[in-house]
């Protein structure tokens, strides 16, 4: 079992811990940010270990060309902020900077989608297909924190470009770090059955397994697939996933475009055949602000709507 | 203190001369930015031939950024000195399947960064200055950058940061030629006061005349010496300096084709190249004489 259901604890701050014991083991790894430190749950590497922090002001295009610099002289930077401001602000840099070095250089990615309560200009929605668009870049959306601990330890043996969504402030711990191991491109079968295969990834995995709960007190057969690594991914992976269901769905928490819906969209195309594809996530429309809460129930993406749109699939 | 000899000088103007030389060669033959390339050839010999140091092994202990993919034309001239790059290799540039980029990529030999996207080299710049400061390393970055880049606002988020890390190992020299892509700069979008704004944003500056290599080799002299913050040389540069009969043949020739034109003129290759043959062995005979 890859989830960790009795240990399903919330952690607060989850990510200070990380980035302080990742930094205290690698004296070449940077922590970075742009005046959003303790918005990210940066703490400790500022106060304790100055001399592997960075900070560049509210300045993004400088944060990720600094952030190449220093992987230049030698280093590993992981940049921090929000999603909204690294995939929209200083896209340029991450591609030109950062994608055509063999340098690993990290864009760390937190609120992502629409886990930012504050509209449209907090909620980058459209990043994953973006960066997934960038020729050899790496982009990485894990489910929890632990999940965020193994992909960034992974990323900082990766050259060039890699662009991770982040977890902040009070978020649960669901994958037990006894049996989940991170490899870049491996899915995860979180849940085993037929019926209908649920695809997910990021914030939108927990979403799923939230989901599947229900579906399971509904005895409605299903199984839930957990895809981190957007880019690049094992495709043979996402196709023998697929071809085993009689209907799949994609929920993500991006734009129903160009994200993780598109990419099994397109893995499957290029098969010939398979079965339905339906893509649930933010549906072409700005998102309201608010709580997550709020804003998954405007969408239906709360566990008992999101169960019911699953279950439709098989009527 | 380093020598200012006349030897010194008449050595850098001789190689000046040769990266003149190899900036037409290269234009000639299917066009490129050889108005910027033939005015940078003060400075660029300044940085290759006198103020980088050597690492011992065939390239540099400092590191050299050149932030505008236009300006590489200089890197590439100097390198074919170097022995870096043929110039048969560089007489590609601009033919399809060349391997030689008019803005080249960060994987391209000796290139720093992918220099294309104008403005993002300063902040990898600062970035590098930075990480060898922190490596306990002495090398000092020279950062290019051309007078329009400074339209890109990035530029002075670099600078900032530049000031505020007191990155004295660090060196921006703006090619000040008052070009941008489609006139003079101070049409465009007016930059000056460059020095002031410089000095503004925290950087011991000084204004130069970038086709004098007495005055370069000074300002570098100078930025060696100053403490505690990084150092701007605003480098006058005329397009086509050093070249007699290319003077005001093209006015703001952001790109001179393979038949030597430009919207607002034209120019004859070859007189050209006949004039830096004859001031490249002049100068090797004043040399001579020197020794």
């Amino acid at each position: 079992m890859l989830l960790a259901r009795d240990e399903r604890t919330l952690q607060s701050s989850a990510f200070d811990a990380i980035s302080f014991e990742l930094c205290s083991r690698r004296k070449d790894v940077i922590m970075m940010s742009a005046d959003l430190s303790q918005y990210v749950d940066l703490f400790r590497v500022c106060a304790e270990l100055p001399e592997q922090y960075v900070e560049v002001g509210m300045a993004e295009q400088n944060l990720v060309g600094v952030a190449a610099g220093l992987a230049k002289a030698g280093y590993v930077p992981v940049a921090t902020t929000f999603g909204s401001y690294a995939s929209r602000r200083c896209f340029d840099q991450m591609v030109i900077c950062m994608g055509t070095s063999k340098n690993t250089g990290i864009v760390l990615a937190f609120t992502p989608g629409i886990s930012s309560p504050a509209p449209i200009h907090h909620q980058g929605t459209e990043d994953l297909g973006m960066l997934r668009a960038v020729p050899n870049a790496t982009v990485i959306d894990p489910m929890d924190v632990t999940d965020l601990a193994q992909a960034l330890e992974v990323a900082c043996e990766t050259p060039g470009l890699v662009y991770m969504r982040g977890h902040r402030g009070t978020t649960p711990r669901m994958l037990d770090p006894e049996t989940f191991k991170f490899e870049l491109g491996k899915t995860y079968p979180l849940r085993n059955g037929g019926g209908v295969g649920v695809i997910a990834c990021g914030h939108a995995t927990q979403w799923a397994v939230e989901a599947a709960d229900v579906l399971v007190e509904r005895g409605v057969d299903h199984s839930l697939l957990h895809v981190p690594t957007i880019k690049p991914v094992h495709k043979e992976e996402i196709i023998d996933y697929c071809l085993a269901h009689e209907q799949i769905v994609t929920v993500e928490n991006h734009q129903i475009s160009t994200g993780l819906g598109g990419l099994v969209s397109e893995i499957i195309a290029s098969v010939g055949r398979g079965p339905r594809i339906t893509r649930i996530g933010v549906p072409d429309r700005w998102a309201p602000g608010g709580s997550i809460g709020h804003i998954r129930k405007h969408f239906g993406l709360d566990a008992a709507t999101l169960a019911t749109r699953i279950e439709a699939l098989m009527q | 203190m380093r020598s200012n000899s006349g030897k010194r000088i008449k050595a850098l103007e001789l190689w000046a001369a040769k990266l003149r030389r190899n900036v037409v060669d290269i234009c000639m033959q299917r066009g490129g930015y050889a108005g910027q390339g033939v005015a940078l050839a003060d400075v660029g010999a300044c940085i290759f031939f006198d103020e980088m140091r050597e690492d011992g092994k065939g390239w540099y202990h400092d590191r050299f950024v050149n932030s505008n993919g236009h300006d590489t034309i200089i890197n590439y001239a100097a390198m074919a000195e170097l022995g870096i790059y043929s110039m048969a290799e560089l007489r590609t540039m601009g033919a399809d399947g060349s391997a030689i980029d008019q803005s080249p990529i960060e994987w391209a030999r000796g290139f720093e960064i992918t220099s294309g996207s104008l403005g993002t080299g300063v902040s990898q710049a600062a970035g590098i200055a930075l990480g060898e400061r922190k490596r306990g390393s002495d090398k000092r970055v020279i950062c290019l950058l051309s007078d329009g880049e400074l339209h890109e606002g990035s530029v002075w988020e670099a600078f900032m940061f530049a000031a505020h890390y007191a990155l004295s190992n660090f060196i921006v020299i703006i090619d000040n030629n008052d070009l941008g892509a489609t006139g003079k700069t101070s049409d465009v979008m007016a930059v000056a006061p460059v020095r002031e704004k410089m000095e503004a944003f925290g950087f011991h500056a000084r204004q130069i005349n970038g086709n004098s290599i007495p005055e370069v080799l000074g300002a570098f002299e100078e930025a060696r010496t100053l403490p505690g913050k990084p150092y701007a040389m605003i480098a006058d540069t005329k397009i086509f300096a050093g070249i007699d009969v290319y003077q005001d043949a093209i006015p703001f020739a952001h790109f001179v084709g393979k038949d030597g034109r430009w919207d607002t003129g034209r120019l004859e290759w070859e007189l050209g190249w006949n004039e830096i043959l004859a001031t490249i062995e002049r100068l090797e005979t004043e040399l001579a004489a020197l020794d």
